[in-house]
């Protein structure tokens, strides 16, 4: 009986000196693998023009009807994205969403993508949804190069084979 | 037409001769890709896209004889030895067509291939996508992949505009001419064409301004692509988030089916709905674009009552009540002292609702669905007998038919009445239009005959003297009464006076007359024009239509382009002057009088243009009661104690019955702006509260003073049980839906993005009094008004209509730049005389008054003849009634 007692102790003892699985969450963050599906950001071309062209082609991939997309033609002289339309509303509610990334493959110009944002927990229903403002990146933060295609003036995306994704 | 027999993917088809080998091949649900051949259009055979292998029997090319082979029957070969274009190729008989052969897919593969050459491909932002033939197609029938560079696509600037309402992207276009073919064939405005050839062909707008058209939104329905967008739904969302809601036009009498398509109870667009024997596929702009105003912020959304003298807003129970207590107080006092007016564009429902409060509960015969003015039309009493026979399908006509079109500018009138006319006419039927101004119908009518300003009455008495005459050979209809007394009165207006009166020809009216008689279906329209006459031209022209027989049957009998989209509803559910009751615009001399104390207005706007009427208010407000129930304030809710809102069509349902008397139902779409109840369930609720004694005629049932419904078909119900004239009419036997051009289950895939399946109900049409077989037709003699210029008022005024009026509907419209600003038209010969030239401000003085506006010259008007379009702002409270005598001066 001291035996297991010992022995006991002895794997606790072995584990003292051993690296921890764990992590001390929230002071220090776990890295997740590359393609883990996390929270969605909305991306941005180099220039800081959004990616997203408001063609809901997102929201009708979503299995789960959690994406909203209301869209409006852009201003010519001010456009938020290049072409012709922008999403003047883009929301996804996270409780719906089961992080599946179909709207990332549906997307035409990479403007929706699952990231490493793990972090989703409310106090109401309503803050669980993620508007635009939540979900696009810095205005700095944008990638890729407008395809010639879209740079002249009044062009939309063109197929996404096209795109700099 | 014989039937021809022919074998399509092995399949035994026997179809009409001069059948397309596309329609044959829908019959068995083969499905023909096809992009530039529309069902509705003349097939042109311009993309290719419907190629197929056609094998017809082999001839000996020395004999010219049919090579029969070793079994007997007759060699096939395939026809010219290539393929075939399958819209253009006609059927006949013992062809075997192929249609999914390698072959046939290698071409089919290789036009879409060359189609997607020259596309942008920008399906994500594209308002077509979703329900684009160009799309489904490539999916079903294209190449994986292209063989094309693609940056050697050419490219456009994106949309150029038409038109304020319809945008081209050029890059999209296929260049099918489905949009020109349209225009040209269908609406009869030429305003579009080619231009440029090879890679920038392109479709060019001809017109100035740019794509004037009335029906210009039909072509971005059958445009296969999106080349052709609408700026009334651009970018607002995709088409398959929508939430489609069957409904009827309300702008109108022709009572066109669309559909409104909401989402997140906000209105995105308006798309046709097909009913074969209303409007077809199409609709037009103004149904199409006329809906915005359901959702404009300046809507009135609860209930005002006038507190010291101010309109304050109040709940619905406290309105209600003091419309009630109100009411019944003046309606205590007997004599009929209340009233009611509401629009003949409402629902059988609240209009009937509305007849049975202020009759049954309030006791009085005053009511009217007119708006008071001295040009209200007449009530149509020859409509009610002679209107178009059950079972009429303008649609089903055209050789053996004449359609005569007498006063009345149905472009302007009834837009879509244009295009089913003017099917007749294509399909091999005659449309005569006799008119005292140019109209557009009469620019491809079989003939356009222009009478005199004001000899409306005298042609329609010279067309039945010769229609008599020329019936006495055949002898006359048994079920008429009273021909002899209209044989003989007639026989004291002499032929040549009312043609000289008329200034027509007797060879002109004799053609008219001789199709008329002539055809085996014929039909008479008329418009406003007439029903301002009276009964005069309507009831002579009914006159002619039952004594000839051309009446109680399919295909024949009038058609009246009425004022509002229910006025044949408005009339038959009784509001109308009843017994002792007085007309609207006698409305205003009772209420001077003190014999009129509570009006309630139900949609109309009577104070609107007309200063007696507002006079005529404004004592009643002061000395008794006036409720307003209205969407928006206007002239008339200013002056109300009580103003309620009013649903919009699109927020609550119901029924209407339409110009050819088919009822149709509409259901909610989209809840409305705020706490609102249909106007049948507000009668209800002023019934309720109400305490005016019993009704005191003894006939009024126990059913008619039952106020106890639940939904709008309580009330439906209700109409079929008490109304003969509705008997059966049920939202059951409404619901009914026939297939109308032979949809089938896999059309969509090239039909995509046009008018949508009927699949909510076609309408049932009521009868006629001539259609039952032992009805009596009494017909009438009615006297030709005379409208003769005298004095210093040597010109006669008209008022006629247009469609782009800058009503109600129009709020919020893309239609906006459209309107029609108040104006007249003078003839080029009073313009010299009076030294006016186009854009001048003149004076026209009527006897009752003067105003001042702008003149347009017309060269198509005849000396002494002045139009002043009936639009908002148009002084047309100077008009006496049809026709009024006028001066016209160059203001100082
Ligand atoms: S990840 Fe899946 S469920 Fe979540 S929003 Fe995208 S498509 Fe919808
Ligand atoms: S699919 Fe992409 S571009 Fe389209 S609405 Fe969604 S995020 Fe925007
Ligand atoms: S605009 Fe549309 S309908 Fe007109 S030719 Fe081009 S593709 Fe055809
Ligand atoms: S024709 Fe009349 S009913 Fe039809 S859409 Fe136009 S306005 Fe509406
Ligand atoms: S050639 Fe037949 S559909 Fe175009």
């Amino acid at each position: 009986m001291l035996g297991a007692f010992f022995k006991g102790l002895g794997t606790t003892f072995k584990y003292l000196f051993k690296k921890p699985v764990t992590v001390q969450y929230p002071e220090e963050k776990r890295q997740v693998h590359e393609r883990f599906r996390g929270r969605h950001q909305l991306n941005r071309f180099e220039n800081g023009m959004e990616r997203c062209i408001g063609c809901s082609l997102c929201s009708a991939a979503c299995p789960s009807d959690a994406i909203l997309v209301i869209p409006a033609e852009n201003n010519p002289t001010a456009p938020n994205s290049p072409g012709e339309r922008f999403a003047a509303r883009y929301e996804i509610n996270m409780l719906r969403c089961i992080f599946c990334g179909y709207c990332e493959d549906a997307c035409p110009t990479n403007a929706i993508t699952l990231e490493h944002h793990y972090e989703l927990s409310f106090y109401d229903r309503k803050s669980a949804i993620y508007d635009k403002t939540m979900l696009l990146v810095p205005i700095d933060k944008g990638h890729g190069d407008i395809p010639p295609v879209l740079t002249q003036m009044n062009r939309r995306p063109s197929p996404p084979a096209q795109i700099d994704l | 037409m014989p039937d021809v027999n022919l074998i399509i993917d092995g399949q035994a088809v026997s179809v009409p001769a001069g059948t397309n080998l596309v329609d044959a091949a829908r019959t068995v649900e083969v499905a023909i890709p096809v992009f530039c051949y529309h069902p509705k259009l003349k097939p042109v055979g311009m993309c290719r896209m419907c190629l197929v292998e056609v094998y017809t029997a082999r001839i000996d090319p020395a004999t010219r004889q049919v090579v029969m082979g070793p079994d007997g029957l007759p060699q096939l070969a395939l026809m010219m030895n290539k393929l075939q274009p399958a819209c253009v190729t006609p059927v006949s008989e013992g062809m075997v067509v192929k249609t999914t052969t390698e072959k046939v897919k290698f071409a089919q593969r290789g036009v879409l291939e060359f189609l997607l050459t020259s596309h942008p491909l920008d399906c994500p932002v594209c308002d077509k996508g979703g329900e684009c033939p160009l799309q489904n197609l490539t999916m079903q029938w294209g190449p994986e992949v292209s063989r094309f560079d693609y940056s050697d696509k050419v490219h456009f600037e994106k949309p150029i505009k038409l038109s304020d309402v319809i945008y081209l992207d050029r890059e999209r276009c296929i260049l099918c001419s489905r949009c020109v073919r349209f225009q040209d064939d269908i609406a009869g405005d030429e305003v579009l064409g080619f231009d440029n050839r090879g890679r920038s062909w392109e479709i060019i707008s001809k017109s100035e301004p740019g794509f004037d058209s009335k029906f210009s939104g039909n072509t971005t329905d059958i445009c296969p692509v999106g080349a052709l967008t609408n700026a009334d739904f651009r970018f607002r969302s995709r088409v398959w988030e929508v939430r489609s809601t069957p409904s009827i036009c309300t702008h109108c009498s022709v009572g066109c089916n669309l559909s409104l398509d909401a989402r997140h109870n906000s209105l995105m667009r308006v798309m046709p709905r097909e009913n074969d024997d209303v409007n077809e596929i199409w609709l037009c702009d103004k149904g199409r674009m006329g809906m915005r105003f359901v959702e404009s912020a300046t809507r009135v959304t609860t209930p005002l009552v006038r507190q010291h003298g101010k309109l304050v807003a109040a709940s619905w129970d406290e309105a209600l009540t003091r419309i009630a207590s109100n009411l019944s107080q003046i309606a205590a006092k007997g004599n009929g002292q209340v009233a009611g007016m509401m629009s003949d564009s409402a629902s059988n429902e609240d209009l009937y609702a509305f007849r049975k409060l202020i009759t049954d509960t309030f006791q009085s015969t005053s009511l009217d669905h007119r708006p008071g003015a001295v040009t209200d039309v007449a009530i149509d009493e020859a409509i009610i007998t002679a209107g178009v026979g059950m079972g009429t399908s303008l649609l089903s006509l055209g050789k053996g038919t004449a359609v005569v079109v007498l006063a009345a500018d149905v472009e302007e009138e009834a837009p879509l009445y244009v295009l089913r006319l003017r099917g007749i006419k294509n399909r091999g039927g005659v449309v005569h239009v006799v008119n005292s101004f140019a109209t557009k119908l009469g620019t491809s009518a079989s003939s356009d005959t222009r009478i005199k300003a004001g000899s409306e009455a005298a042609y329609a008495n010279a067309f039945l003297k010769l229609v008599l005459e020329a019936q006495v050979a055949s002898g006359f209809d048994r079920r008429v009464r009273n021909l002899d007394d209209v044989r003989n009165q007639l026989s004291k207006l002499l032929l040549d006076t009312l043609l000289e009166h008329a200034g027509v020809s007797r060879a002109q009216l004799q053609k008219v007359v001789d199709a008329y008689m002539a055809a085996s279906n014929a039909i008479i329209v008329y418009g406003r024009t007439a029903l301002q006459i009276g009964a005069s031209v309507t009831q002579t022209m009914a006159n002619a239509a039952m004594a000839t027989g051309k009446c109680g049957k399919a295909n024949n009998g009038l058609i009246a382009l009425t004022t509002g989209a229910n006025t044949f509803g408005a009339v038959s559910l009784g509001v109308r002057p009843g017994k002792d009751g007085a007309a609207a615009n006698e409305f205003w001399a009772r209420a001077e009088a003190g014999t009129l104390r509570g009006l309630l207005v139900v949609g109309l706007n009577p104070a609107a243009n007309n200063p007696a009427a507002v006079e005529g208010l404004q004592t009643i407000a002061k000395h008794g009661f006036l409720a307003v129930q209205t969407m928006f304030m206007n002239e008339t809710a200013e002056l109300a104690d009580v103003v309620l809102p009013q649903m919009a069509i699109a927020e609550t349902d119901g029924t209407i019955t339409n110009a050819e008397r088919r009822v149709q139902r509409f259901r909610i779409a989209m809840a409305a702006p705020a706490a609102m109840h249909p106007t049948w369930q507000v009668c209800a609720q002023i019934a309720e509260r109400a305490t005016v004694a019993t009704p005191a005629s003894k006939n009024a049932t126990a059913v008619l003073s039952n106020w106890n419904y639940a939904v709008t078909s309580d009330v439906t119900d209700e109409v079929a049980q008490n109304n003969p004239r509705y008997a059966g009419v049920t939202y059951t036997s409404l619901d009914l839906s026939i297939n109308s051009w032979g949809r089938q289950a896999n059309e969509s895939v090239y039909y995509d993005g046009t008018s949508y399946t009927n699949t909510e109900g076609n309408g049932v049409q009521l009868k006629t009094v001539a259609d039952d077989a032992g009805a009596a037709l009494t017909v009438v003699y009615s006297p030709p008004v005379e409208f003769e210029p005298k004095g210093e008022f040597g010109l006669l005024m008209q008022t006629p209509v247009r469609a782009y009026n800058g009503g109600t509907w129009s709020i919020d419209s893309k239609l906006g730049s459209r309107q029609v600003a108040a104006h007249v038209l003078i003839s080029s010969a009073d313009a010299s005389r009076w030294n006016i030239s186009a854009g001048d401000a003149i004076t026209v003085a009527s006897p009752i008054g003067s105003s001042t506006l702008p003149a347009q010259i017309d060269k198509n008007i005849a000396a002494g003849h002045v139009l002043m379009p009936d639009v908002a702002g148009a002084p047309v409270h100077l008009a006496l009634g049809a026709y009024t005598r006028v001066a016209i001066r160059r203001a100082e």
